[in-house]
């Protein structure tokens, strides 16, 4: 691990106003890394980018919607003029609404092509932004986050599991494609996290409720806890770093052993009764 | 430098098995991260050069002759190793024998060394120093095996069936220790060597097989290692990481 600084790396996260995103930018900010933080909301990124800044990188915000392949090109040139280079691309964008209970018959072209184009879309937009550059200049690192919903069938869940299983196919396509000119593709895979908290002590005040509900939800995992943002953080940490250049095509799930056992993307089975929602 | 967030300052690990003359990288790495290193193997020359680096980097650093397959040894080991470091926090898992025959001439004393070498020792090795760990209710597994866990080979059967018995062994132990404060993960290796190899490789096959097109040099397995032995992997267990130029996302 002699080289897991990104000293004078820039990175582009998309994603990256809230939650896991934003985790991420902090923690390559803080090993070294200067920060684009797009999203399509304004505000959340420019708190994110005023962190970075706070932690003595050059930031960045620009208002991307993934979805929209000439926003993500835009964002890819903005990159290059201000910060005068891209290093890594860390393709977090995504949404898991419009899915849920509903039957597949009741399901609009509007909401199968917002899912699908938000998750998996939208990195493939990035990944082909980068590419000529990325492929000239021979290095590069992309980190897709896909989900264990992405390995495994969850009722009910089409746009998701879809986009999130094309993820870590896009993963491994590029990283065979792209290995010949240096350039390393990975995917995280994030299990059960409580974004909200970034380390485990720091965890907000939370109502009751909500405590409760993620104490049994819990239970389902084989770990028994959910993890917290830095779980992730860490490891995207350590594939965008050099101490990863052996690594391409590889699928790195952090969800506290669920995929490791079980029929489902807990793998787990509770000493509690599951209860139908 | 390692980032704070990996450092393994005050940690202590047990390197065990070094067929391939890996276990000094994967040493050398620990140490560099701040670990004491205890590296257990048959005894050889190249096990007494293996420390030179961690103890120039200042650690402690100590080397235990074991026969990996002999139970009796490997439990001397993992105490020999409790007595000189103080603990055993983690324990890397390196033992590998190469072995390809036809199927119909694998002979059952053949298949029995295979077994013995690449999946009982492993057997041993977690139950003898899982119990040090239990007790601490810390701990942290990491089995270096080869992607043939998850592929077939022709000629590969027995050593096929012994890197996918220990990656079994992983996942099943991961769940059953999930809730003691110990992860249990494995490292799918593909093609390295501690020289550069490149050019002895025609180039067809290369860019056929292996994406990056070259091998990996041991030392990046030892990243890795540091990765899944430090505080920042709590919530990562049960897991296959493969380190191997891309070689597994090929079809």
């Amino acid at each position: 691990m002699s080289q897991s600084e990104l000293k004078d790396r820039v990175t582009v996260i998309t994603g990256g106003g809230t939650g896991l995103g934003k985790a991420m930018a902090l923690a390559l900010a803080k090993a070294g890394s200067d920060i684009v933080v797009a999203a399509r909301r304004t505000g959340p990124i420019e708190q994110t980018a005023r962190e970075v800044t706070d932690l003595g990188r050059k930031a960045l915000a620009v208002s991307t919607d993934v979805t929209d392949s000439r926003q993500v090109n835009h964002l890819i040139e903005t990159t290059l003029s201000e910060m005068g280079k891209l290093d890594i691309l860390i393709n977090n964008a995504g949404i898991v609404r419009g899915q849920g209970r509903k039957p597949i018959w009741e399901i609009t072209d509007d909401e199968w092509h917002l899912g699908i184009n938000t998750n998996l879309t939208g990195a493939f937009f990035c990944c082909r932004a980068v590419s000529q550059y990325f492929i000239e200049r021979k290095s590069g690192k992309v980190i897709n986050v896909a989900s264990g919903e992405g390995l495994r069938g969850v009722r009910g869940n089409y746009m998701y599991c879809c986009a999130k299983g094309g993820v870590i196919q896009l993963t491994r396509t590029l990283a065979i494609t792209w290995a010949q000119d240096n350039i390393k593709v990975n995917c995280i895979v994030p299990g059960f996290v409580d974004v909200r908290e970034l380390q485990p002590e720091a965890r907000p005040q939370m109502s009751p409720e909500v405590a409760a509900t993620i104490q049994a939800r819990g239970a389902f995992i084989p770990v028994g806890h959910f993890g917290c943002a830095a779980d992730i953080a860490y490891l995207a940490l350590f594939l965008a770093s050099d101490a990863s250049d052996y690594i391409t095509g590889g699928i790195f799930a952090a969800d506290g052993g669920g995929l490791a056992g079980g029929t489902t993307t807990t793998g787990h089975a509770p000493t509690i009764p599951i209860k139908e929602e | 430098m390692v980032s704070e967030e990996f450092s393994l300052n005050g940690k202590t690990a047990l390197v065990a098995g070094d067929s391939r003359f890996w276990s000094k990288h994967v040493a050398d790495a620990l140490a560099e991260a701040g670990a004491d290193v205890a590296i257990a193997a048959s005894s050889s020359q190249r096990l007494k050069e293996a420390t030179a680096e961690a103890e120039r980097l200042g650690r402690k650093a100590v080397t235990i002759p074991t026969d990996m397959t002999d139970p009796s040894q490997v439990n001397n080991m993992v105490e020999q190793a409790v007595a000189d470091l103080g603990k055993i926090d983690i324990l890397v898992n390196a033992a590998d024998l190469e072995f390809a025959r036809p199927f119909l001439e694998i002979t059952q004393d053949e298949w029995q060394q295979v077994m013995d070498a690449n999946l009982n020792s492993i057997f041993y090795s977690c139950q003898v120093a899982g119990k040090h760990m239990l007790s601490a209710k810390k701990g942290r597994i990491v089995n270096i095996i080869s992607c043939l866990a998850e592929r077939g080979l022709s000629h590969g059967s027995a050593y096929c069936v012994s890197m996918g018995g220990v990656l079994q062994l992983t996942r099943a132990l991961a769940l059953e220790w999930a809730r003691e404060g110990i992860t249990v993960n494995a490292i799918g290796t593909g093609w390295f060597a501690e020289t550069d190899r490149t050019g002895a490789l025609d180039e067809d096959r290369l860019l056929r097989y292996l994406p990056l097109k070259r091998y990996g040099h041991p030392s990046e397995i030892g990243s890795m290692v540091v990765y899944l032995a430090s505080d920042t992997t709590d919530f990562v267990t049960g897991q296959f990481f493969y380190a191997d130029g891309g070689l597994m996302a090929h079809a």
